[in-house]
């Protein structure tokens, strides 16, 4: 079974067979890849609110309340093509911001599995990469 | 010691096989162990892998051992974590509707050039006892089972049910959030 507590070490495996680490600059270097992939998942979820935000400010009043008809009941009036245009960017909007769910959901499985790992270079890499990463980020947050 | 960990597990039963052999310990840990595998094996894969042998999913009784069962448990969780998705929206949307209670507190606060200014606090919630709440309390716990089960599936390190969680996570995300990013724009215009 694998380690089941916290070590110190220069060797690892991380997540895939051809990411073994046996030297101390390998491990430097992990560690700093882990450290960038934990800034990265603060930095798309800070990105993914506000996409958000920029579509909904961004999108016709037209298109919500027609949106808001069409869920509570029966819509007797036909598209006229500008609205179904707009519809069409919103949908692709929407779609590419599922993309970038999973992508934060990747990562952050990923994260999870190198912690897994139970090495404490790899966890401390990944907690001062959510730190600096949340630093960053998300001051960028509340700028509009 | 960083070795320790290989050795500690003594394989006690001959007849299950072990999932592939490309992520098989020995070949990627950096000593070397003379070809000793045949009683060492690794229980728990540490690297991606994708296969449909003899894999454990969750509860002791759940052997994926074919191509059919696979797919089986990958139609499975994808539909586990659109369901987590869906319930993260739907708590969102309940708590919304059920937040009746706003209080309002106006305090004195000093302003600029001596002027004393009225700052209102808004602040909504629940009642402890009120059926909203545990509503909320009830799906919570719900939420935080499922979300483990998803973290256990993922670390069972298989490539296919990975794929599984990643697929219907973006699924459920695309399907239901939809609807929430709808009603925002109406009820808030801050977000």
């Amino acid at each position: 079974m694998a380690s089941m507590h916290f070590i110190f070490s220069d060797t690892v495996v991380l997540l895939f067979d051809f990411w073994s680490v046996h030297s101390p600059a390998g491990m430097a270097l992990s560690v700093l890849v882990v450290l960038l992939l934990a800034v990265l998942y603060e930095g798309i979820k800070v990105g993914k609110a506000k996409l958000l935000d920029q579509v909904l400010m961004n999108l016709p009043t037209s298109i919500s309340q027609q949106a808001i008809a069409e869920t509570d009941g029966e819509s007797a009036g036909s598209d006229s093509s500008p609205i179904s245009r707009t519809h069409h960017r919103w949908y692709l909007c929407h779609f590419g911001q599922s993309l970038i769910h999973v992508i934060q959901v990747v990562i952050g499985y990923f994260i999870m599995l190198a912690v897994m790992s139970y090495n404490t270079w790899i966890f401390l890499g990944v907690v001062l990469g959510s730190a600096v990463g949340y630093y960053l980020a998300y001051p960028l947050l509340s700028m509009a | 010691m960083d070795h320790s960990h290989h050795m500690e597990m003594s394989y006690t039963d001959p007849n299950s096989t072990m999932p592939p052999s490309h992520h098989h310990p020995t070949t990627s840990a950096s000593h070397s162990h003379g070809g000793g595998d045949s009683n060492m094996m690794m229980m728990m894969p540490m690297t991606f892998y994708f296969g449909f042998e003899n894999v454990q999913l969750l509860f002791s009784g759940l052997v994926i051992n074919t191509a059919g069962e696979m797919a089986g448990a990958f139609v499975a969780v994808f539909l586990l974590a659109m369901f987590y998705e869906g319930l993260k929206i739907a708590r969102e949307s309940l708590l919304r509707k059920s937040q009746v209670s706003i209080r309002y507190n106006s305090m004195p606060v000093p302003g600029p050039n001596g002027t004393i200014l009225m700052e209102t606090h808004k602040t909504v919630g629940q009642q402890m006892l009120s059926f909203p709440h545990l509503l909320q309390t009830v799906l919570h716990i719900i939420q935080v089972v499922i979300s483990y089960f998803l973290m256990l599936i993922f670390m069972t390190y298989n490539g296919y049910l990975c794929i599984a969680v990643a697929a219907g996570a973006g699924t459920g995300y695309f399907l239901f959030s939809w609807k929430k990013a709808v009603v925002v724009d109406i009820t808030e215009h801050c977000h």
